[in-house]
């Protein structure tokens, strides 16, 4: 007699890791960590709390939709409190209250929880989240704009890389060593920046088996071609591949956004051309495109095309046509 | 299925965080100092950045505060906006009701006072021209301070 329930099937994703979900939350929590640590080293006090009002909020948004829908309680699964972690690292410290509280529910009820919770959401809800506040209230995400009162002088510059090369060209970025930006000594988001903390926590996953490399290497290394194509036809006007790399949300994105299970495809060659999508999308939106930084529409576009490219699978054995 | 300890952590997490959050915002808001670092104009014709610590840094331009706080010449008091004195708008011939805070009204009837837009502009290029350093006053180079 096995009581009903272990006949129930719940949604997407499939894949087996050995471990449940609360592990996997609290993994990548961890792997999310460093990156964080860092911001706060820099921006202090500032966004130590828009970090921590962005996880508190995020869990309580999910309790209280849990609550409202009458479903069982989910914030145990640690998968609100990641959300709330990854949505405070890519905002600027001087993100306002209101704008971190809108932007945890953005991502939690709208990007999630009205999709009926973890495993349903056909978007990331932290990327959602941030692109719907980057157009709703740009003012308040613009690193350049945010961040006018604090002094940056162990910077090579002062003002977000990105958006200085979009505005004035390679020239005016030229001056920005690969390795510092790599290290995290530029402008942006709390947890964006340092590259270096970003790659050793997506390392971390990628062997733990919470993440798939195909798909963080296929985005890495296609915004490296897309922008060194680019970088050839017009060295004047396209910044060189290596900095499309070090900058903006390219690495954050690699490993901890597009990577995100229930919105990422799981077999090989899906996962490739959705990682390589993402990565020619970023640099055609950052190249000749209207945004600074491209990586959130991007994946927002290559979350739309996961259930396409998710048919490309294996025929099943002994199946005709 | 999540443990009860799982969900009493998260609660556990939410509240505490978010206690550390109210207080990180109350007692340590992001203020502008005295002496502004940088200064972002949102205007009509897109943002413009002014990089006030580096023009006036000894790190960066060196310049002198009075180089920009023009009025009065070598005071203190001139450390101050220059829409104080430069409003957004003006009318031919009108001024600002600052000035009575030092002069009498009828001593500077005749002194002609641009609006803000034309004080910055005229202040920022005029210096730059001088410098030969720096965006100036001609049509490629609205974009080197505008970014749309
Ligand atoms: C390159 C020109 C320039 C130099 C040099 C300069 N300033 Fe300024 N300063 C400005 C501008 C422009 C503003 C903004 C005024 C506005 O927005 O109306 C400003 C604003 C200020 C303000 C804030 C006023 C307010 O209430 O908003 C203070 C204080 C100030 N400057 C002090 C100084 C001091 C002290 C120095 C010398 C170390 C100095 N400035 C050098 C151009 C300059
Ligand atoms: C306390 C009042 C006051 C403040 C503050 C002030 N100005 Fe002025 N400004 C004047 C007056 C009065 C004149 C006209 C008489 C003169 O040229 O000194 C003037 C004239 C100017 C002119 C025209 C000068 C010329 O050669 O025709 C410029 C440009 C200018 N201001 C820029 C600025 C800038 C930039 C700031 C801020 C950094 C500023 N002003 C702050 C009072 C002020
Ligand atoms: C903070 C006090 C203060 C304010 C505000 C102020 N002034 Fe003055 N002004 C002075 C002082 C002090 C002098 C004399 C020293 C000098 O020439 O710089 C002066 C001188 C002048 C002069 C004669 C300077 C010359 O070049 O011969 C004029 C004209 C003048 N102010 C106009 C104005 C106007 C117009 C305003 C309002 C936009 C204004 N002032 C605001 C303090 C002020
Ligand atoms: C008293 C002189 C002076 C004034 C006034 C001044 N600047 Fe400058 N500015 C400089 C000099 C000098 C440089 C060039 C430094 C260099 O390239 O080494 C410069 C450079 C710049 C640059 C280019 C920076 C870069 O990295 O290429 C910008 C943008 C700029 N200024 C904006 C402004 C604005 C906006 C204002 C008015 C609010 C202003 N400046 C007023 C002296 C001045
Ligand atoms: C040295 C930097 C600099 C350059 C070069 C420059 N501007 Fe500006 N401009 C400013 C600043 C600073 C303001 C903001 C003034 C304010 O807030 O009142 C401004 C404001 C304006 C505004 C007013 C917008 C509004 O909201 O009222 C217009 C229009 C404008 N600029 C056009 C131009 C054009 C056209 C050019 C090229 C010929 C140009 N500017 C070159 C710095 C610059």
């Amino acid at each position: 007699m096995n009581p009903k329930k272990t006949l129930l099937v719940s949604h997407a994703p499939f894949w087996h890791d050995g471990g449940g979900i609360p592990e996997r939350s609290y993994h990548t929590l961890l792997a999310a960590l460093p990156a964080a640590c860092a911001g706060i080293a820099f921006y202090g006090a500032p966004a130590l709390g828009v970090i921590c009002l962005s996880i508190s909020t995020a869990i309580l948004w999910e309790l209280l939709m849990n609550r409202i829908m009458r479903r069982p309680i989910t914030v145990g699964d640690g998968n609100a409190a990641l959300v709330g972690l990854l949505l405070a690292m890519l905002l600027p410290a001087s993100a306002p209250w209101w704008v971190v509280v809108l932007g945890t529910f953005l991502a939690i009820v709208i990007g999630m929880q009205i999709f009926g919770g973890i495993g349903g959401n056909p978007f990331n809800p932290v990327v959602l989240g941030t692109a719907i506040l980057s157009v709703a209230y740009g003012r308040h995400l613009d690193f350049d704009a945010g961040l006018v009162n604090f002094t940056f002088t162990a910077f090579a510059s002062s003002t977000d890389p990105i958006s200085a090369l979009k505005a004035f060209g390679p020239e005016a970025v030229s001056h920005l060593r690969y390795l510092d930006l790599f290290l995290g000594k530029q402008v942006g988001g709390i947890g964006s920046t340092c590259g270096a903390a970003i790659v050793l926590g997506g390392i971390y996953l990628i062997f733990r088996g919470f993440i798939r490399w195909e798909i963080s290497i296929a985005f890495l290394a296609s915004v490296y071609l897309s922008a060194a194509l680019f970088n050839m036809a017009d060295p004047t006007r396209f910044a060189p591949p290596l900095f499309h790399l070090v900058t903006g949300y390219t690495l954050i994105g690699a490993f901890f956004l597009a990577t995100e299970n229930s919105s990422s495809p799981v077999n090989l060659f899906p996962m490739l051309i959705y990682g390589a999508l993402g990565g020619v999308l970023t640099v055609l939106i950052r190249n000749i495109g209207a945004y600074t930084d491209g990586v959130l529409f991007a994946i927002l576009v290559i979350n739309l095309t996961n259930p396409l490219v998710d048919k490309i699978r294996p025929r099943a054995i002994g199946k005709a046509a | 299925m999540t443990s009860k300890k799982q969900l009493l952590f998260a609660y556990g997490l939410a509240i505490h965080l978010l206690l550390v959050a109210i207080i990180c915002y109350a007692a340590f808001p992001v203020t502008a100092p005295a002496e502004p670092v940088r200064i972002m104009y949102q205007t009509t014709a897109g943002k413009v950045l002014f990089d006030h610590a580096t023009h006036a840094g000894a790190t960066g331009y060196s310049l002198s505060c009075f180089d920009c706080h023009h009025h009065p010449m070598g005071d203190q008091n001139a450390m101050t906006s220059c829409s104080e004195c430069h409003p957004a708008a003006v009318e031919e011939g009108e001024q600002p009701l600052t000035c009575l805070n030092c002069h009498n009204g009828k001593d500077i009837r005749d002194t002609p006072i641009l609006s803000r837009t034309d004080a910055l502009h005229k202040g920022c290029t005029d210096c730059h021209a001088e410098f030969e350093k720096g965006p100036v006053m001609d049509a490629n180079s609205c974009s080197r301070c505008h970014v749309i």
